[in-house]
């Protein structure tokens, strides 16, 4: 059981800067999603959590203390790309992990292979990518991990598939286990993760608790008699992120206090106003391409 | 126990508080009775797919509400103290439903005075009794 601290972390490849000042913290029995878009960090974030890669600058720390070879014993690690060979079957790489790892369970390892329908007389060479990653995920799960880091755990697999492998990150949160997952499938993070961060170009750009983000963010529209709006006092609210004005209609994209900012629009003249709700999908997209939700006019902060 | 609440992660609205109306509503109806276990928080996450600090968080909001209590190591039961708390769950889910109906009609630039008609035809027709 270990909480991860990942304190102003940096990490360049020449003049690139893969990961840019990332602070994060991921509580005991968190499942923590890391959104963003391709190419923004997340690999190398993973990396150097992992001591795969030495961090330019910053730490990362498991309950206060630098990452240790005893720790690799309560890890699993997940990688993008399968790191299986190719040449061996199923079976094989789970007497890898057995030989690997003191915690393997046999018992639940076939449990998770019969979960995926594999066959552990398959060799890798003749796996389909979904199977790959079923393997994989047998592999991480059959230590009892109490840390997860998962770099896209569902590539390639199908619908009944990827929610089993998000319902075995609950099973292991639930008991305890803190798990840290890369995701293209916002869908995923939505269900299975109580914390998010998103990163765009290395940088961490949004981060909070899932409900907490869903509770707080809003639009705010209202319709008014003309199009002349008085924004002055808008501009300088803090809690509005963003005024887009499209002719009579107003939309205000807010961080906070949704109810008082549309009482503040009809106080204004609005004759309709209502409020909508953002999912993390709107959300996401709103915090790494501000400008694509297009309007006549638009007035970032 | 067959998983008698829905969640929809894709909705705006957070998960735990799609969960505290679904319990409240569920408590209102009688679906659950006074008394009753809920799953436990881990069994719910399973079922429903969906973090177990969420269901965690609903759980508490719920005890804080008094619609709930947990008894350490046995689990989570529908608080037995009377009809007076399922009232109040009920009318919980009520404020909001109406809340939302009354916002929805005066965004459509409906005057109180109309909204008011809606709600004198609406009565009349579901408390026929009362007239």
């Amino acid at each position: 059981m270990s909480t991860i601290s990942i304190e102003r972390l940096s990490k360049s490849y020449g003049n690139f800067m893969a990961v840019d000042d990332v602070t994060i913290e991921i509580p005991t029995g968190s499942v923590f999603g890391l959104l963003g878009p391709n190419g923004a960090g997340k690999t190398t974030t993973f990396k150097c959590l992992l001591g795969l890669a030495r961090a330019t600058s910053g730490e990362v720390r498991f309950d206060g203390k630098p990452l240790t070879p005893d720790l690799f014993e309560s890890i699993s690690y997940v990688p993008e790309r399968s790191v299986l060979y190719e040449w061996m079957n199923g079976a094989e790489h789970l007497e890898m992990q057995r030989r690997t790892f003191k915690r393997y369970d046999a018992a639940r390892a076939k449990q998770l292979m019969d979960l995926f329908s594999l066959d552990s007389r398959k060799r890798v060479r003749a796996m389909s990518k979904g199977m790959r990653t079923a393997l994989a995920i047998v592999m991480a799960f059959a230590i009892h991990p109490e840390t997860l880091v998962l770099d896209e755990p569902t590539s390639g697999l199908d619908p009944v598939n990827q929610r089993a492998v998000l319902n075995l990150m609950i099973e292991s949160a639930a008991q305890g286990a803190t798990i840290i997952l890369s995701s293209h499938q916002i869908g995923q993070v939505e269900r299975a993760a109580d914390h998010l961060a998103v990163l765009q170009n290395g940088r961490v750009i949004l981060a909070g608790a899932v409900d907490d983000l869903k509770s707080d963010r809003k639009i705010v529209e209202g319709i008014f008699p003309s199009e002349t709006i008085a924004l002055d006092g808008l501009r300088r609210d803090s809690r509005i992120e963003r005024i887009d004005q499209s002719g009579r209609i107003l939309r205000l994209t807010v961080t906070a206090d949704g109810g008082g900012l549309a009482e503040t629009l009809s106080t204004m003249g609005a004759q309709s106003v209502r409020i909508v709700d953002l999912n993390l999908e709107d959300i996401f997209l709103n915090a790494v391409a501000p400008g694509s939700q297009t309007a006549d006019v638009v007035e970032a902060r | 126990m067959p998983a008698i609440f829905t969640v929809d992660p894709r909705s705006g609205v957070p998960i735990y508080l799609q969960l505290i109306e679904q319990v409240k509503r569920s408590v209102a109806l009688g679906v659950l009775a006074p008394g009753e276990q809920l799953p436990t928080v881990k069994q719910l996450a399973v079922d429903l797919t969906v973090n177990p600090n969420t269901v965690a968080r609903a759980y508490r909001d719920l005890e804080h509400d008094a619609v709930i209590e947990t008894a350490p190591g046995r689990g989570s039961f529908v608080r037995a103290d009377g009809v007076a708390k399922q009232t109040r769950a009920a009318t919980d889910v009520a404020v909001e439903a109406v809340t939302q109906a009354v916002r929805e009609a005066k965004s459509l630039g409906l005057p109180a005075a109309s909204v008011r008609e809606l709600f004198e035809s609406a009565l009349t027709r579901w408390f026929p009794e009362e007239k």
